[in-house]
């Protein structure tokens, strides 16, 4: 039997703050940090994090070992490495981020879609350019936030233990992380474009991964028929692996700077708009 | 509180407006929305909200206009708990009550502070940290209550409030609705098509069918209007003579062996006497028939019953 309050307070001081948002953002990752998907995957990606600044860290051990003092110049010598390396820097962890962005990803407009919840956030000081901007915001934020370890984290320790003369190159945040915008970008529009058309969370995950390996497979079928590898563009698997390669001066990147902007900017702009028309208030039938 | 003058809302490419010519103007207080499917009740919510542009006429709600810019920002001071779900499964009570007090305006702390008492002031203190998912009907429900109430609006809007509860639950949910009423001072309009449940809680009512506007004043006022229904029992059934000369009385709305539901022409009561006699026809009894709200419903739902108003 509930106890009900005998009277209800009155409401708590202070000025209205419209910021949907901030706060539409926040709650989801409210609700990541709550899950089980979540909670597995930030051990997977610290764990890959981890192994990566130990290979480095060890492979710096065995080479020096007791010439310790010398060690920066060892290092040099032994980790002198090119931009592959650079560029590898984001491996495997980008491929790996396509399932979480599926997995997280794919219900974030699907859950709003299947519990009726979007009707109720119209009903709230919310416009649905605010709505979709959060969720894209989000969808994009979350690539970015664990890739950018995998760019930083290298680089501090090899200025740690090696200072200029360390594998990493010391300019290195300056190349990958205006590579991992729009690798992120990229991942989070096909996520909410994705999950707009699907009714479920678990359709959406589908629909993302659907989305992702159908583009990988049709980009394959044309590179195949034509032999052009710029068809290659339009698999965002490829295009993820292109962008730090780029911005690293790799010799010989998977295809040049025209297919991947132009792939990249089409499935962005795509996605978004899908999103975009799945979202508008007319779909929210109270 | 809320305004309209012949307002028209039109979805796009949709051949005939949902809302139609609609000239309103309710005061404070708790407002029974009536009317049955396809009326266009949601479509009234959605323009109140300001999310349905209007296609002609004008509105205007807690003193801001319909259709602009400033529709959006008015959403902060408006509650509206849904007819269905809406709830965010996977979240507890607390956390989603809290998010939609952010949505709404208040900072973070003031939100998770008033979650704790619109939870409290619900009945749902102890059950507030489970995820909803676990949750009973009635427990859902108040939690869309308390959504709708945590920052305190000035405008509610509820949609089926009682629906899928027990007579208990019922019960309860109709009293939190005069409390909040009471408690803070915010209007209320309920949607509902139990009569029972507006009857209860109502101090004006508007009736809609067909995007059109059929009733609308105080439930007083309404009840007034219908002071000229009488039903008129006779000993015997009426004879076919008789039966033709009825409609002298006023209008016949229903005939059912040997009883007659007339809207009197006339308030002279001696009359229905006086016409008995002369037809030979023995009345027995002569009962008012307007103390029901239902009556009210079922009249203004009636074809081609032009819409009556009883507003103060």
């Amino acid at each position: 039997m509930p106890i009900y309050a005998p009277t209800l307070p009155p409401r708590p001081e202070g000025e209205v703050q419209i910021r949907p948002l901030l706060v539409l953002f926040r709650f989801e990752w409210q609700r990541l940090q709550r899950t089980k998907v979540g909670r597995f995957f930030g051990f997977i990606f610290v764990g890959m994090f981890l192994t990566k600044l130990i290979y480095i860290y060890v492979r710096y051990l065995l080479e020096t070992q007791a010439a310790l003092k010398e060690a920066q110049n060892f290092t040099n010598k032994i980790f002198a490495q090119g931009a592959h390396f650079q560029a590898g820097l984001l491996d495997p962890a980008s491929y790996l981020l396509w399932f979480l962005v599926a997995m997280v990803g794919g219900g974030l407009i699907a859950r709003d879609t299947l519990h009726r919840v979007r009707p109720l956030i119209y009903a709230h000081p919310v416009r649905p350019r605010d709505y979709l901007l959060a969720k894209l915001g989000f969808a994009t934020a979350l690539p970015f936030v664990i890739l950018l370890p995998y760019v930083l984290g290298p680089w501090l320790l090899s200025l740690l233990i090696a200072g200029a003369k360390g594998p990493v190159w010391v300019t290195l945040p300056l190349n990958l992380i205006p590579a991992i915008l729009p690798m992120s970008l990229l991942m989070g529009s096909l996520a909410v474009g994705a999950s707009s058309l699907a009714g479920t969370p678990r359709s959406g995950i589908a629909w993302v991964l659907g989305v992702v390996l159908g583009a990988s497979a049709v980009a394959g079928m044309l590179h195949g028929l034509t032999d052009n590898v710029q068809f290659m563009a339009l698999n965002p698997i490829v295009l993820c692996l292109a962008w730090p390669q780029l911005m690293c001066g790799v010799e010989r990147p998977v295809f040049g700077w025209g297919a991947t902007i132009l792939g990249t900017t089409a499935h962005v702009v795509l996605w978004i708009e899908v999103a975009r028309r799945r979202t508008l208030p007319s779909e929210a039938v109270l | 509180m809320i305004r309209f003058d012949h307002l028209e809302v039109r979805y796009p490419g949709a051949p005939r407006p949902a809302l139609r010519d609609l000239t309103l103007d309710l005061q404070a207080g708790v407002v029974g929305l009536l009317g049955p499917n396809g009326a266009g009740k949601s479509t009234l919510l959605k323009a109140l909200l300001g999310l349905l542009t209007p296609s002609s006429g004008r509105g205007e709600v807690l003193g801001v206009a319909l259709g602009t810019e400033a529709a959006a920002r008015l959403r902060a001071r408006i509650g509206y708990m849904p007819e269905y779900d809406a709830l965010i499964e996977d979240t507890s009570a607390y956390h989603q009550v809290a998010f939609w007090g952010e949505l709404s305006g208040l900072s973070s702390e003031n939100a998770r502070d008033r979650a704790h008492e619109v939870l409290y002031f619900v009945g749902l203190d102890e059950a507030r940290y489970r995820p909803v998912s676990g949750y009973s009907t009635g427990m859902r429900q108040r939690v869309k209550l308390a959504q709708a109430i945590v920052h305190s609006p000035e405008l509610l809007f509820l949609d089926e409030p009682t629906n899928g509860l027990d007579p208990e639950g019922r019960q309860r949910m109709l009293d939190l609705v005069l409390r909040v009423r009471r408690e803070l001072g915010a209007t209320v309009i309920l949607a509902s098509h139990l009569l029972t449940d507006v009857e209860r809680v109502a101090d004006q009512l508007v009736i809609l069918d067909k995007g059109e506007l059929k009733a609308a004043g105080t439930v007083e006022n309404l009840r007034k209007l219908l002071a000229h229904r009488y039903e008129l029992r006779f000993l015997e059934p009426l004879t076919p003579e008789q039966e033709i000369a009825l409609p002298e009385l006023g209008i016949v709305l229903e005939a059912r062996q040997g009883r007659y539901d007339l809207e009197l022409a006339e308030l002279d009561l001696s009359r229905p006497f006086t016409w008995a006699v002369q037809r030979g026809a023995t009345l027995v009894q002569l009962t008012p028939r307007h103390d029901r709200l239902d009556e009210v419903l079922i009249r203004a739902l009636q074809p081609a019953t032009p819409a009556m108003t009883g507003a103060n």
